[in-house]
């Protein structure tokens, strides 16, 4: 039983992980009805800026700075930066794509991850940068249940990210940018038509998606220490798989995919093998799009004549 | 009424359909001689031109290439194959299959199993060809049944995690049969009725045959009912429907086409190599191929295989000594200046500036710090005595190259959004900054270089030039 | 404006057919002192072959760096003029194969040092035989590979068949574990060693769980959450340290007592550094060995840490100098035939391995040792005698 905890507590704690880049992922979506293959690397940029920030304060063993000031900064100047990287991408490759036929932007969008990972390649090498969270974050520090322990960092995971999903979520539904931003992805025309700043709008929803992206990047890296330009290809193949799930364009049904991702990888590798989880987790993407292809939250696209 | 009354319209309209783009792009030719040379060029017929490339094509052999222009052309063409086949799919049909390397894969193991001692068959060509191209082609059904139900983006992400599958099945099940990591060696080469390939030399003809042979099909396939059909469901697959088209049954059957073509590509790619491995049906594969599409231009068969060459060149060709693929570095900017600087007088003024600013640079620099010019360029030749006067290499180049590199992206995306005077002005800056990155890290890092490139050629013909080189310009009403 | 697109790409095509076309001419030694005095000056090129991009880029490069080491360091020691040419493989035989022609295709190359992988061994092993070109491999450990069917390969490490059942009989005797997890990380290296140390492990009545992750993988909580309190060791003969150091640190976490055995991979003494666990390798490690201390500061000043990977690299490509240097020292010049011959005949008596380099008639190393290292509490690799 024990042991179902705690594959249950690892599950939720990388489920979050993949929420928050998903979440990014369908926002972009939503707005413009592009699949942003550069999304995971945009984490992995964030993962990159909070390895650097850990150097410039003296390393994870002589820090100068008190260790909550470092992770705020850490997960600010992520935000920020990647966020800026967001609306620079758009600026400069999909926004003369907006009018063109689906395919290019998409075609644009592998173009730019694979730039990016190997501009990162170049910049960084292929050394893996390690955070050693355990040297800053004690490992003991931390809740244990019976046999079942959740790790600070963990917690921290867990927590930021329930916050940051509800803050999104009040931010789309209460305020004056969130209905902008309904309005641009329900019909964007129809949106310019009444006034809204079209342009802005879709520059401030990927400077969200994108901070996001970042913070979910810091956050790997503390969780899971090492970083280096692949991991961006793989936590983007997870977070879509967690967006479409859930219902692309829905942001309940990515917090809702993600989850589902990360439990399905946990109990996967748990109870089975971990020699199958990530074939496993394809397959039960591939029969959800059979069987519900708008995913679980989502809903049926009209297809106008 | 001549064609001539008419002045050509400055582009595609919007709602102007396809066929009149492609009618009025056409109707744009380059003046005087090279215009009738052009017009005359396409009158010939698609038919003489395909022979004409293809006994050009089977004559490089025997102008003396060496072994390794060889392999680069064996690569080029095995490229060259799959994107022909990828645009059946995405070019003819408007379906974006991310997966498609999968099939690839799947032709090459298929024949792996098939004429290898991992089973204990050891069919000969004409036997295990034809039963992997229709498991292939059947396998595409598979795949491209999800496409009944799904349009666009969610076929892209099914297809893309069935490509992933793939490599994630052959390396991990069923390891006795299919090799695991250790892959399948000793393939048998081809043979048949009685004679094997084993030469390289063979393989190249081969390959030209089997391509030849594949862009007839495909072209009596476009030509075709078939054609129109994809074409109308690739623009407006309600409208097709409604037109009395089996819109599903189109879809697969582009699937299957395209999944054999790949399978006929991957047996031979399996024979040449004598062996197959999971890791060569990767995702970077796939983008190659894209990318080779994409530079060719999407939709046109002539464009897949003319990008995919260009492609494997630039590709393998960036890897070879510094002094080589400096000359290719240099020449590609110096042609995009060729193709797109008029007139040439400001061709002229922009590379006299870049000159004179890289010998003042350098010169001041120099004489500010020894140490930020005693690097030299890693070329050899008169290409190094040329440059080694005019670009900065600091003695550690490595730190300075990176910033130069940030440095360089973000101008090279200003000049995209600046038009006019201070365009070209900028050009120079930003000429100089190129080379300097070159020398410091990029030539350094060949390896990483030519994955930028890839990744540039995708982003910038996208942006640039949607139609790639050879291809037509879609018209797409916005919805 | 397509005209202009057609003339371009006409002019791309020539430069392409005339980059083609100079291949053998370009790239020469330029240089003052003219190619007639050929004994007075040993000029000749080896190819390396590794992994610099892709998945194990870290593994390559570091293989690169030492490569480029240990050239400085015998030209000037032997007074010779021998370059690298690169050729990256991404550990992918399909370009392992194209980088291959290329190397053979160009005739100032006289060996070649690499590749990295197994899988390319045996994609590149015909065409290498087919030129006569020597190939010497650091980290090729496949059994299969010197059955006989690569005449021109050597490599300077031991193969699996011999180290995997050596590590799993130290475990078994020493560890004593009733059941223990044995995890690869599906690249042929691992899977390799995996094979040949399950058996002896279920032969000796221990239960396995055999689990397998892609070194792509970065979380290992719920694979670690599977660890009973039974499994009392966890095998992992992974390329990647980064990779087991986490492991490790989700075992001390998760509260788990198992102890950690890896394999030369795992040798690197920056990154993998949990308390108590043991590291086999192909390789000593260098810093421990007196006579390699220039070697140790030169390679930690110019390119940081390292693990095992590079050093086997400075030791193959150290073999192919001094061949390439005794045949111009007996007035011959450098070709692929006598430098063959030459690397056939190779007796090192001391070496950057802490050992002396010779080869058998299958290419394999004579008496390739294995190292046994354990972490002590303060990160550092204590080697285990005997």
């Amino acid at each position: 039983m024990a042991f179902f905890f705690q594959e249950l507590v690892n599950g939720v704690t990388n489920g979050a992980l993949y929420a928050l880049v998903a979440l990014g992922f369908s926002m972009v979506y939503g707005v413009l009805k592009l699949l942003n293959f550069a999304h995971g690397d945009l984490y992995m940029v964030g993962a990159f800026i909070g390895y650097f920030v850990i150097q410039w304060f003296g390393g994870p063993t002589a820090l100068t700075i008190p260790v909550p000031l470092l992770l705020l900064i850490m997960f600010i100047l992520a935000a920020g930066v990647v966020g800026g990287l967001g609306v620079a991408i758009e600026r400069f490759a999909y926004r003369p794509l907006r009018d063109a036929p689906r395919i290019a932007p998409l075609i644009t969008a592998i173009g730019v991850s694979f730039f990016l990972e190997n501009a990162a390649l170049l910049l960084f090498g292929a050394q893996y940068r390690v955070y050693n969270t355990a040297d800053f974050i004690s490992l003991s520090s931390g809740i244990q249940i019976g046999s079942v322990t959740i790790d600070s960092v963990q917690i921290m995971v867990l927590v930021l990210g329930l916050v940051l999903m509800v803050g999104l979520r009040e931010l789309v539904n209460r305020t004056k940018l969130g209905k902008q931003m309904r309005a641009v992805a329900a019909d964007r025309e129809a949106a310019e038509m009444l006034g809204i700043n079209v342009n802005r709008t879709i520059a401030a929803t990927f400077f969200l998606g994108s901070a996001l992206a970042g913070v979910a990047g810091v956050m790997a890296g503390l969780l899971f220490n090492q970083v280096n330009n692949t991991i961006g290809f793989t936590a983007g193949l997870f977070a879509f798989t967690a967006a479409v799930v859930g219902g692309i364009g829905s942001l309940p049904g990515a917090m809702l995919g993600g989850l589902l991702i990360g439990l399905a990888q946990s109990f996967v590798t748990g109870y089975i093998s971990s020699t199958y989880t990530n074939l496993l987790v394809f397959a039960l993407l591939i029969v959800v799009m059979l069987v519900r292809p708008s995913g679980l939250l989502g809903r049926a696209q009209l297809q106008k004549v | 009424m001549s064609l001539d009354s008419q002045p050509p319209p400055a582009g595609p309209q919007v709602g102007a359909d396809e066929w009149v783009a492609r009618q009025a792009h056409r109707r744009e030719h380059l003046p005087s001689w090279l215009g009738v040379a052009q017009v005359r060029l396409e009158r010939i017929g698609w038919w003489p031109r395909l022979a004409i490339a293809g006994l050009a094509g089977s004559m490089l052999p025997l102008i003396g290439l060496g072994g390794f222009q060889l392999q680069v052309g064996i690569d080029a063409l095995i490229l060259a194959m799959l994107a022909v086949g990828l645009n059946v799919v995405v070019g003819w049909a408007g379906l974006l299959d991310l997966g498609y390397v999968a099939f690839f894969g799947f032709g090459a193991y298929g024949f792996a199993l098939l004429s290898s001692s991992q089973v204990g068959i050891h069919l000969s060509a004409p036997a295990s060809l034809p039963v992997v191209m229709v498991g292939a082609a059947i396998l595409g059904l598979l795949v491209g049944l999800p496409s009944r139900r799904l349009i666009g983006d969610y076929l892209a992400i099914v297809t893309l995690f069935f490509g992933e599958a793939f490599v994630e099945f052959t390396n991990n099940v069923a390891p006795g049969t299919l090799g695991g990591p250790n892959g399948i060696v000793g393939i048998d080469p081809i043979s048949a009725f009685g004679k094997q390939i084993t030469a390289n030399t063979g393989y190249y003809y081969l390959l030209v045959i089997l391509l030849v042979a594949s862009m007839a099909v495909l072209r009596l396939l476009d030509t075709s009912r078939t054609g129109r059909a994809w074409r109308a469901v690739r623009e407006d697959p309600l409208a097709a429907a409604s037109m009395t088209i089996p819109v599903n049954r189109v879809k697969l059957m582009a699937f299957a086409f395209g999944a054999m073509v790949a399978a006929l590509a991957g047996s031979v790619f399996a024979a040449q190599q004598i062996s197959v491995f999971p890791t060569d049906f990767d995702t970077p594969y796939l983008i190659l191929i894209y990318a080779g599409l994409i530079l060719g231009g999407v939709g046109s068969i002539a464009g897949a295989v003319t990008g995919a060459l260009v492609v494997t060149v630039i590709y393998d060709g960036l890897l070879r000594s510094p002094t080589d693929s400096g000359y290719l570095f240099y020449g590609l900017i110096l042609l995009t200046l060729v193709v797109k600087l008029r007139p040439w007088r400001r061709l002229g003024a922009v590379l006299a500036a870049t000159a004179a600013l890289g010998f003042a640079a350098h010169a001041i620099v120099g004489a500010i710090s020894a140490s930020a010019v005693a690097g030299g360029p890693q070329s050899t030749g008169w290409i190094a005595d040329v440059l080694r006067d005019w670009v900065i290499v600091p003695a550690n180049p490595q730190v300075p190259g990176n910033y130069g590199f940030v440095l360089l992206v973000c101008l090279l995306i200003a000049l995209v959004q600046i038009k006019g005077r201070w365009r070209t002005i900028l050009l120079v800056p930003t000429i100089y900054l190129a080379s300097f990155v070159w020398e410091t890290r990029l030539v350094i890092e060949p390896a990483i270089t030519r994955q930028l490139m890839i990744g540039a050629i995708l982003i910038v013909m996208m942006i640039a030039r949607p139609q790639g080189l050879l291809g037509t310009r879609r018209v797409e009403p916005p919805t | 404006m397509r005209g202009h697109v057609i003339l371009a790409t006409a002019a791309l095509g020539a430069l392409a057919i005339a980059g083609c076309g100079s291949s053998g001419s370009s790239s020469s030694s330029s240089g003052g002192a003219g190619t007639g005095a050929a004994t007075k000056s040993c000029v000749a090129s080896i190819g390396m072959e590794g992994p610099l991009t892709g998945p194990v880029a870290t593994l390559g490069q570091e293989q690169l760096h030492f490569a480029e080491l240990a050239l400085a360091m015998d030209n000037q020691a032997n007074k010779t003029k021998i370059s690298i040419v690169q050729g990256d493989t991404q550990l992918n035989p399909a370009q392992a194969t194209t980088v291959t022609q290329q190397f053979t295709a160009n005739t100032k190359i006289v060996a070649v040092v690499g590749p990295a992988g197994s899988q390319e061994v045996e994609a590149i092993g015909p065409l290498m035989a087919r030129a006569g070109l020597a190939f010497i491999s650091g980290s090729a450990t496949n059994a299969t590979l010197t059955a006989g069917k690569y005449p021109t390969f050597f490599r300077v490490v031991s193969k699996d068949s011999v180290q995997g059942p050596q590590d799993a009989h130290y475990i078994i005797s020493n560890l004593h574990p009733k059941a223990l997890m044995i995890v690869d990380d599906q690249e042929a290296y691992s899977t390799g060693l995996v094979s040949a140390m399950t058996p002896v492990f279920t032969a000796a009545g221990i239960k396995v769980d055999h689990e397998s992750v892609s070194q792509k993988t970065t979380d290992f909580s719920s694979l670690v959450a599977k660890v009973t309190p039974a499994t009392t060791v966890v095998v992992l003969p992974w390329q990647v340290a980064s990779n087991a150091q986490q492991l490790g640190r989700n075992l001390a976490q998760q509260h788990k007592k198992a102890v950690i055995f890896g394999t030369d991979g795992l040798f690197s003494p920056g990154t993998f550094t949990i308390n108590g666990s043991y590291v086999s390798s192909f390789g000593p490690d260098i810093t421990a060995i007196p006579a390699d201390a220039a070697i140790v500061a030169a390679a930690k000043s110019k390119y940081g840490s390292f693990g095992t990977f590079g050093p086997p690299v400075f030791a193959a490509t150290h073999v192919v100098d001094e061949a390439i240097a005794s045949v111009c020292k007996s007035g011959n010049t450098p070709s692929r035939s006598n430098v063959l011959a030459a690397i056939k005949t190779t007796n090192e008596p001391a070496s950057i391995l802490g050992q002396p380099i010779s080869f058998g008639s299958s290419g394999d190393l004579t008496n390739g040792k294995f190292f046994l290292f354990k972490i002590n509490s303060a990160g550092s690799y204590q080697l285990i005698p005997g």
